[in-house]
This record gives structure tokens, sequence and C-alpha cells, in this order.
């Protein structure tokens, strides 16, 4: 076997990819019996939360259960981890927007990119503080809240802390989700996971 | 000396298990989490609810929908904790039964959710009490709310003792929230009111006994859950899942009777000592002084003038001939926030146009347009005024000529001498509510 394939099986990476595809085929049942036709509004529970739960699944495909191990290597590792996260946040990313196709200015296939981006980000940010296993914990708690708060919520600051739910062409959420991607990213590729011992 | 130490330290009793649980370890982060998560929401809507006690009570009780998924979450991941760290079979070796065992590392995650839930409660009320204007804290919702959560994290430990893997967690977290979402957005079924989430308005209050039976259904659930996975008798769990299915039943079955509009929300206070009265509802009552002031303008211009409405009055039904509705205060978050307003010109012009109580006339003459805009202009403008006159001044001969009359007819009010005006703004009045163009005296 060669390393590469050594390396994907350590991460349940077949696993992370079959729990990936679940997700997209909930999306796709999920946006179909929202009548989003009638609303593009209507679809706005699949383009907060399908992304967030393929995070929790790439999130805790960044587990590693013999990270001691691991840093005896001799060779980096943040090639690997980068292109883990960015591999898997790409067919995330590409993917999920079938559920959504259409009304791109709103709530369609821009935004749904948008929102993986973002709650992977913070996800890889929550595995190099918490730990890989419980990196879910911090994007569900922030989507789900302001998932709540933002509805009906005013001014310019909202385009960018309530940025899961906003349309597809909004500038600030963009950037926030962008940034969030990019510090996650960096964070995890330089990191990694943080070690989780027997107390774990 | 030494003797006396030695015989002392035998008999210092070890922490309780408890203890060392609640203290350390995750149950701690658990209500952290839940107050963190609870407090970015509560604080991203602020002005919907700050202010108002009512409000600040819905919008803590809608917080649920978040606090039983994340708490359930929780559960599930302290519930797999044994597995993780590969002491499942240490902890068989154990002499205490399974369900001593159980409980001591599922209550404090249990307790500490609740104990967040609570806190973050507790801060949005004490984050309403400076801006509140009227009416009470209402706290009864709160007890059947905090068992709903220590009870969603003991069902969230069941199954993350029940199922071996890593994504179980998250996934409870989310079939939760899209669970309880779903359920919170129906409008028909009386399973809904089985919904520790259930939304409600701002002024409905719960009948007392609604919280204990939603506890009561909660906790009997969770119970019964626990007991059937780790009591040495599981035939035990019958009995609070009996108890679980009485409290259903009830709820189910009283469905909309479970809640009642406060009374309070019915009275008004007023404010005499114009012509005409101003009224708010009694949830508001502090903003009294406001409201006088911010239509002080028009009362102050309306002296002496007959047929007007009695009073200015906040309420959701159509106004009798001798009210005229106010501009409603709520939802909050739009003309009043933390317990002012947000534009008193706005709401100023909003109450002229109450008084007019135009309606939407089949037949308006030029003479019957050209008098509202002239009484709107003459006792409070509308903001945007200025705006719709400069568009008109910009636009083609007949705007042109359409806002030349306007202004004219502006002036000629403003220009008429006291007792005139008076006169002519009685005879205004006389029509309001109406369509009768003839009646509707010149300018």
């Amino acid at each position: 076997m060669t390393g590469l394939l050594l390396y994907a099986r350590s991460r349940a990476l077949p696993l992370t990819l079959l729990a990936l595809a679940g997700t997209t085929a909930f999306a796709v049942w999920a946006a179909g019996s929202l009548d989003a036709y009638l609303d593009p509004y209507r679809r706005v529970p699949v383009v907060a939360l399908a992304p967030l739960l393929a995070a929790a699944v790439i999130g805790t495909s960044l587990y590693s259960a013999s990270d001691e191990l691991d840093r005896t290597s001799v060779r980096p590792w943040w090639p690997r981890r980068l292109a883990q996260l960015g591999a898997l946040t790409a067919l995330a990313a590409l993917v999920l927007p079938l559920a959504v196709l259409g009304h791109a200015e709103t709530f369609g296939p821009p935004a749904v990119v948008r929102n993986t981006l973002g709650c992977t980000g913070v996800t890889a940010a929550a595995a190099v503080v918490l730990g890989a296993r419980l990196s879910w914990l911090p994007a569900f708690g922030y989507v789900t809240a302001v998932y709540l708060a933002s509805s009906g919520a005013r001014g310019r600051a909202v385009t960018v802390w309530a940025w899961p739910m906003q349309p597809g062409a909004q500038p600030g959420a963009w950037a926030a989700a962008l940034t969030a991607f990019v510090v996650g990213a960096a964070l995890y590729a330089v990191r990694g996971a943080r070690a989780e011992g027997p107390r774990g | 000396m030494s003797l006396v130490t030695d015989r002392r330290a035998p008999a210092a009793r070890a922490p309780h298990p408890l203890r060392a649980e609640a203290l350390r370890g995750f149950a701690p982060f658990a209500g952290a989490a839940v107050l963190l998560t609870l407090g970015v929401l509560l604080a991203g809507s602020a002005a919907r609810w700050q202010g108002g006690w009512a409000e600040t009570a819905a919008q803590t009780h809608i917080t649920v929908l978040i606090a039983v998924p994340l708490a359930a979450a929780s559960g599930c991941w302290q519930g797999g904790r044994e597995r993780r760290r590969r002491t499942e079979e240490l902890w068989g070796t154990l002499v205490r039964a399974p369900l001593a065992r159980f409980l001591a590392s599922a209550l404090p995650v249990a307790l500490w959710t609740a104990a967040g839930y609570l806190a973050a409660a507790g801060l949005a009320m004490l984050a309403t009490w400076p801006y509140a204007q009227g009416d009470r804290p209402h706290p009864e919702l709160l007890p059947g709310d905090t068992v709903a959560v220590a009870a969603a994290a003991l069902l969230g430990h069941v199954v993350g003792r029940a199922l071996p893997t890593r994504l179980a967690a998250p996934l409870l977290a989310i079939a939760g929230y899209v669970g309880l979402g779903v359920l919170s957005v129906s409008h028909s079924g009386s399973a809904r009111h089985l919904d520790p989430a259930f939304p409600i308005m701002a002024p409905d209050a719960p009948v007392w006994w609604q919280p204990v039976s939603m506890a009561v259904w909660t906790a009997g659930l969770a119970f019964a859950a626990v007991l059937a996975y780790a009591a040495r008798r599981r035939v035990t769990a019958l009995l609070p899942l009996a108890a679980a299915v009485a409290a259903g039943a009830v709820l189910t079955q009283t469905g909309d009777g479970l809640w009642h509009e406060a009374p309070l929300a019915r009275r008004q206070v007023c404010d005499t000592s114009t012509t005409p009265a101003v009224c708010v509802n009694a949830r508001y009552a502090g903003m009294l002084p406001q409201v006088a002031d911010a239509l002080s303008g028009i009362t102050g211009k309306l002296k002496g003038v007959r047929n007007l409405p009695v009073r200015w009055e906040e309420r959701d039904h159509e106004s009798h001939d001798a009210e005229a509705q106010l501009p409603s205060l709520t939802p909050l978050g739009w003309s009043v926030v933390r317990g002012r307003l947000t534009d008193p010109r706005e709401f100023a012009w909003g109450a002229t146009a109450a008084l007019q109580r135009r309606p939407d006339c089949l037949h308006s003459t030029e003479r019957m347009r050209r008098a509202d805009d002239a009484v709107e202009a003459y006792l409070a403008p509308s903001p945007g005024q200025r705006t719709f006159d400069d568009i008109d001044a910009r636009g083609d001969a007949a705007h042109r000529a359409d806002l030349r009359k306007r202004l004219a007819a502006r002036a000629r009010l403003a220009g008429m001498g006291e007792e005139e005006r008076r006169d002519w703004l009685s005879a205004y009045f006389a029509t309001a509510g109406t369509c009768d163009v003839k009646g509707v005296p010149a300018l």
C-alpha cells in the first residue's frame, strides 16, 4: 500500500467521503421538499445547515489516532494536512450546490460554496484549539445562533457577522467566510489538530 | 501528635465522584458553550427584545431551540468519553451499580448546560432591566425550559453510550435543531405543543401548569431512556415513561388553551392633557411621556380644532370613530429600540396619517389629495417629503405643475389666521375616514 493510501485510511477518509455523499443526498432531498421554486428564501435552512454538517464531517476526519507517532516523522506534515483539508472542502463545495441550483443572486450555489468555506474554516480552527473530534461545536453554536439572531437585524455590520445567512452576492459575507477559511486552513496546516491524549 | 494525625487521616472523606466530574473535564465547558452560544444569539437580536420584559421572556424561550440540541450533543459527547479513553472495561470493574456510574458522568453535563441556559436567561433579564418601560419580569417559562435542556443532555448521554461513532454528537445536534425547527414553524397539529421550543408571541403567557407539564414531559422521557439503558430493573423505566405520556397527553389535548394574552397587554395608559389624548399599551407605560412629546407638535397645532378623534390608541383592532390608531411601538426593534423612539418625526407623521384615516378612495379628487398633503405638511411632514418634492421638481411639466399647486396649498394653510385655520381644520377633520369628496374644504 502506498503512503498516500495509508494516510487516507488513517484519517478515515473513505468513511468521510461516504458521510459527505450522505450529506449531499440529504441536502438534495431537503431542498426538494421545501418547494423552493416558489421562493428562494425557503432554501435558507439547507443553505445554512448542509455546509455546517459537511464541515462537521470534514472536521472529525482531521483526527489522527497516532499523533505522537506522526510528530516523529521526518517529512513535513503541512502539505498533507493542507491537501486533505483543501480536497475535502473542494469536494463538498462542488457537490453541495447541486442541492440548490439556480437563484445565484440570493440563496443558490454561491451562498452554499461561501458557507462551506466559512464553516470548514471555523471547524479547522476549532480542531487546532479543541481537537478534531470536538471541532464541530463552535461552528454549530455560531451558525445556529446567527440563524435565529439575524432575522430582522439591520445595519451594515450584519452582512459580516451574519455571513451564513446572507444572499450569495453579499461581498461582506464573502470576505468574512474567506477570512475564516484562510485563517482556519493556515492554522490547521501549521499546527495540526490538537493532540488528544487519553483524557480526551 | 503524630498519632493523632494518623488517626484523623482515614476519617477524612474522599470527595464525592460527582464533585470531581462537575468541576473538571467537559461539563463546565459544555455549560460555557451553551452560555456563549445563547449569548451570540441574544446579543445579535438585542434590539428586538431589550427593554420589553415579555419580549425578553419570548426571546429567551426561543433560545431553547439551540440550547436543547447543544445540550443533547454535549451529553452525547460525554457519553462517548469512556469509549474514547478506552476505559469502558475499567468502569465495568467498579463496585457501583451501572445506574450510579451513568449518573456520575451524565448529571454534571445536564446540570452545567441547564446552568448555562439559566445564566443566559438571567443576563438577558439584567440587560432588559435598565431599559424596561413598564410590565414586570416574566420567568414563568424558565423552569420548563431549564428542565428540557437538562433532559436533552441526559438523552444525549444515552445516545452517546449507544452509538459508537465520532459523528454521533454533531449529527444529533443538527438533527435536533432541524427537528425542533420544523416543529416550531408548523402551524397545525397537536404535536407542536410537545415542542419545548414552541415559539410564543410576546404578550402571551402560559397557564401556570404548562411549565410543570413540559418539565414532566421532557424529564420523564429522559429518565425513561436512562433507566431503560442503565437500571438493573429496566421495567422501572415504565414509571417515568407513564408520567411523560400523561403530561404529553395533557399538553396536546389542551392545545392552544395553554397560552393566554397577559391581562396587562389589554390595558392602555393615557395622557389626557392634550386633544386628542395619547394612549399607549400599559406594557410600555414608561414610554408615554416620550410619545406625548413626539406628538406635542401636532397636539399644539390642533388646539381648539373640532371633529378630532378623542384619543390615539395603540391597539391591534380596527379603531372606532372616537379613536385613532397610534403607530405601533411593537414589534420592538423598529420604531422602538431599548426604550427609545428611533425616529420621533416619522412616528409623528404616522400619527397624523392615523388622524386623517383616509381610506383608499376610488374617486379621490385633486382637492382631497391636496388638502391631505397640506394638513400632513402642516402638522407633521413626512421624513420623505423633501425627497418626493425634489423628484417632482426634476420631473416633467405635469409633475412640476402638481408640485407648484401642492406648495401653494401648503402655503395657504400655513398662512391662514389662527381662527380661520381652526375652522378650516375642523371642517377638514369632519371628513376624516371617509371618501366624502365634496365635504373636503377647499384650499
